[in-house]
């Protein structure tokens, strides 16, 4: 019977208190790194603070005077990094490790191209092979994981026993005589008060059930072994005799002794260990959107993209991409497969519009990063993705306003044809984001009508237009007050 | 968030606090209808939803279980539904709208036949004065009104005749509240016995008669239908006719970047120009060929950020608004709607809490491009967002909008709201409110886990 299990674990748990004892024990956390130290920089650009002057304190002017002067006999450099642009996955890598670790930290530009956002793979690497302890990102994330499967797994085996012990009530019931059934029947016609019935059989273990019932598992197990070690009476107490009609197999429990202990799972790596255990190179780069090179070599000057990877130890012979070239190839490039290099550049080439938008939203101080793993264009950190959650998933809308879009009918409708998004993408777009709590926001970019001359990129994207709407399910029920 | 399940081992004891659960999106289980008494007084409060089964098992208690909540569902639909001899209210269908009461003082030299003379001419509702509020779309006139509905639906005429919209009357007659006769072919008007003798309207009639009429679509009506049931109150919105055409389709763009404040110059202006003048940013600064923020000796990132902004935006407050009828069809307004909450008066609707528009999606197959979005919120008044809550908040302001609309998608009967708001990203410039809060704290207790 399902019933007894889940209304007598209750009681237990609360007189067992603090649920950590029955769990076993987690390691303490590490201490959080210092991210207000080390993201302290919005950008990649050097700043220079001047001295504030003080009218009433004339040393104040002095040191001002100070400072200007050490800029002018030994002006700071502006840090310029250098990438290269990889044709195969039409986006940029940076291999130089002071170079990655700037643009993470300075910023939060691009991403690791073996991990989930943070460059982290050499910590990985270390920690698995014992060199180094605390944990990454990915692995507490891949250890709640686990976590989550396990109890997923038991809450259906739990399921699956009442249903079977249901059957067996009811093969007992049936065979003990005709009247009992009709009895039962009787009971869940509609015609009676049903609310007993109700709350009794739809009672379901959810996850939360689930873990109760693990630790009152392993309550009862230290409870027996105290008993047996005290006394050796026979007399066992009614409770851990009722609660063990639910217990767990021991397949599940091998199971989480191996998770807690993933080292010993590896066991090919285990002989590689031996060969080097601390010196290793890096296999990890930084990759960069296309758009985050852009706005770091157009926007902010801090970015040096070379045609190929440069070999290490020795200076790059070519000189970096002109931000012109760099446009043009970027352009062909938001196109699968991308276009020939002969191909003039459109006013709505996808990386024009995602440009667009991704400049707008870095100029106005979001931290705007792809939003691929949401379904949407952009996500819209605020200071950074270690500092809270994104709050906003932007998706892009082309527009063409410009009557010079619905001079022909084929100009008509190739824009309608672009600006075409079906509802039920929209749905889908608004219902994923909500369940992940962010607000969808749909950016429309107005497109000019194509520029006779591409010298000018400035006033190339002056050009553009960009309009916010905030589109959020409205559920009339909430709204009534 | 891979399974919702997951979540119930992070939530709080308590489900009521989580605001996630949108309990319109279940299926109904109708064994609670058998605890709702309805002829008791004493309202029973709302029944608590039990767990599903997602899945048959053999088990004979789920056949029970399901057994007894198809019983009584179909215990629910077999009640009978009468309409009380007491709250019955008589309707009659004019065919041809607004006909106005015949006037006794008029009537009077052709004494004997006032009801023909009212049957023979109807006049058409627009040249009498008194008639200047009833719209030309109503067809349905109550004699004498009574009940709680004509507060907030229908237009009374000189002679206290209600007359409803065909919307009202239809919601009313499903609704079981109404009693809608047919013209009665005796041509007596008003008169006394006519009740007996005229024939009652059917619910199939009704839906024949009125949607298709003045306007009102199946989409319409069930916004309609579905909000008035949750108890708000609904009138039409000056753009309920889709004829009219734009009048001027010019559009103006008046927007740009708001110009930045300049300080006066004091010893550190004149200290900082020099310093410019040494080594000025903005001297190697292009926007033609990058970088646009020069590659001088930058002073703080502010002013970084402020040469960065290039990319004009869209600035609802200084755009001009619309009349309703620059916009195009399905994207207008069509409804205002008042919270049950908000004194309704019928004679001087207050302003509206929510503006509807409704789209269906077998006429217009493809989300609105800006132009027909952007007409469609600027045919609504500026609401900025406002109060000491909103002035903290920036997320809160940027989801509130400065001007807002909900657009009800209405697929083949299956109503989605979407409430879309003007949000000037523009206007809010994250990188000069550093550390502040930003949005309303959650309690972690009831968050659910987030991704990042």
């Amino acid at each position: 019977m399902a019933t007894p299990v889940t209304t007598m674990d209750k009681p237990v748990v609360a007189k067992s208190g603090p649920a950590s004892d029955a769990r076993p024990p987690r390691a303490p956390r590490p201490p959080r790194p210092n991210y207000r130290q080390i993201h302290q920089f919005p950008l990649p650009v050097n700043v220079h603070h001047v001295p504030p002057v003080i009218p009433h304190n004339p040393l104040s002017l002095i040191s001002v005077a100070l400072s200007y002067l050490t800029f002018l006999i030994s002006p700071p450099r502006q840090e310029v990094y250098s990438a290269y642009f990889d044709k195969a996955t039409s986006s940029i890598h940076v291999t130089e490790e002071r170079s990655i670790n700037a643009l993470w930290q300075m910023g939060f530009f691009g991403k690791g191209s073996l991990s989930r956002s943070e460059p982290s793979w050499l910590a990985r690497e270390k920690k698995r092979r014992g060199l180094h302890n605390g944990k990454t990102s990915e692995e507490i994330t891949r250890l709640r994981r686990t976590e989550r499967r396990e109890l997923k797994l038991e809450r259906a085996r739990m399921e699956k026993l009442a249903i079977e012990e249901r059957l067996k009530a009811e093969a007992a019931a049936r065979e003990a005589g005709v009247s009992e059934p009709l009895d039962q029947a009787a009971q869940s016609t509609p015609t009676d008060d049903t609310t007993n019935v109700t709350a009794a059989t739809t009672e379901k273990f959810s996850l939360k059930k689930a873990k109760e019932a693990r630790m009152l598992e392993a309550k009862q197990a230290r409870e027996l072994a105290a008993q047996n070690a005290a006394f050796a009476e026979q007399s066992q107490p009614e409770t851990s005799s009722n609660g063990k009609s639910v217990r767990f197999s021991p397949v599940v429990q091998k199971k989480e002794f191996l998770s807690s202990s993933p080292s010993s799972l590896q066991l090919p790596d285990s002989v590689v260990d031996n060969l080097d255990s601390d010196d290793f190179p890096n296999e990890e780069h930084l990759q960069l959107s296309n758009e985050e090179a852009f706005f770091l070599a157009y926007s902010l000057g801090a970015l040096q993209i070379y045609d190929s990877p440069s070999k290490s130890g020795e200076v790059q012979s070519t000189s970096p991409i002109s931000t012109a070239a760099l446009l043009q190839q970027f352009c062909h490039h938001s196109f699968q497969p991308a276009r020939d290099a002969s191909a003039s550049l459109q006013p709505d080439d996808p990386f024009m519009i995602s440009y667009t938008v991704y400049h707008h939203f870095r100029s106005l101080g979001w931290v705007i990063r792809s939003g691929v793993k949401f379904g949407t264009d952009y996500l819209l950190y605020n200071r950074g993705p270690v500092f809270s959650h994104a709050e906003f998933a932007v998706i892009i809308i082309p527009s063409y306003t410009h009557p010079y879009w619905s001079e022909t009918e084929e100009r008509k409708n190739y824009t309608a044809e672009k600006q075409a998004r079906s509802w039920w993408w929209m749905h889908c777009v608004s219902r994923v984001q909500a369940q992940v709590l962010k607000s969808l926001v749909v950016c429309y970019v107005d497109v000019p009508p194509p520029a006779a001359s591409l010298d000018d990129i400035g006033g190339l994207f002056g050009q553009y237009k960009v309009r916010e709407f905030l589109i959020k399910r409205w559920i009339p029920n909430r709204t009534r007050d | 968030m891979a399974d919702a399940d997951e979540d119930v081992i992070h939530a709080p004891a308590n489900a009521s606090t989580q605001p996630e659960v949108d309990l319109s999106d279940e299926t109904q289980d109708f064994r609670f209808l058998n605890h709702l008494n309805f002829f008791a007084d004493s309202s029973p409060g709302i029944p608590r939803r039990g767990e599903k089964d997602f899945e048959p098992n053999p088990t004979e208690l789920q056949a029970d279980v399901l057994a007894a909540s198809r019983g009584a569902m179909h215990n629910a639909l077999s009640y009978p539904r009468l309409h009380g001899a007491k709250t019955r209210v008589i309707a009659f269908y004019a065919p041809e709208g607004y006909v106005p009461p015949a006037q006794p003082d008029r009537a009077k030299p052709k004494a004997g036949e006032d009801g023909e003379s009212s049957e023979s001419t109807p006049k058409p509702a627009r040249p009498l004065p008194n008639s200047a509020r009833i719209s030309p779309d109503a067809c349905v006139y109550v004699p004498s009104p009574k009940g709680q509905f004509f507060k907030t639906m229908g237009q009374a005429d000189s002679s206290s005749r209600v007359w409803l919209l065909p919307e009202e009357a239809l919601y009313l007659i499903e609704r079981g509240s109404l009693d809608i006769r047919w013209p009665s072919p005796s041509a007596s008007a008003e008169g006394p016995g006519e009740e007996d003798l005229s024939v009652p309207m059917s619910l199939q009639a009704a839906y024949a008669c009125f949607v298709g009429r003045g306007g009102l679509t199946l989409e319409r009506y069930s916004v309609y239908t579905g909000l008035k049931r949750l108890g708000y109150a609904l009138v039409r919105a000056p753009g309920w006719c889709d004829d009219i055409e734009p009048q001027d389709a010019n559009v103006s763009d008046a927007s740009e970047v708001a110009p930045t404040k300049l300080h006066g110059p004091g010893l550190a202006g004149i200290l900082g120009s020099l310093f410019n003048w040494i080594h000025d940013p903005l001297s190697t600064a292009s926007t033609a060929t990058g970088p646009i923020i020069g590659t001088g000796i930058h002073r703080h990132y502010m002013d970084v950020y402020r040469k960065l902004a290039i990319i004009p935006w869209y600035d609802p407050v200084t755009a001009p608004e619309r009349h309703p009828f620059d916009t195009t069809p399905p994207f207008r307004v069509v409804f205002h709607i008042y919270k049950p909450s908000t004194p309704f008066k019928k004679s001087a609707p207050p302003t509206p809490d929510f503006r509807i528009a409704v789209v269906s999606t077998r006429d217009q197959t493809t989300m609105p491009t800006m132009t027909q979005l952007g007409a469609l919120l600027e045919s609504t008044p500026l609401d900025p967002p406002r109060g000491e809550k909103m002035e903290r908040m920036m997320y809160m302001r940027l989801r509130h909008g400065y001007r807002n609309v909900v657009m009800a998608v209405v697929d083949q009967g299956v109503v989605s709201y979407l409430r879309i708001a003007d949000s000037a990203f523009g206007k809010e410039k994250l990188y000069e409110n550093k550390g502040g809060p930003q949005g309303p704290k959650r309690s972690r207790a009831n968050q659910k886990p987030r991704k990042r």
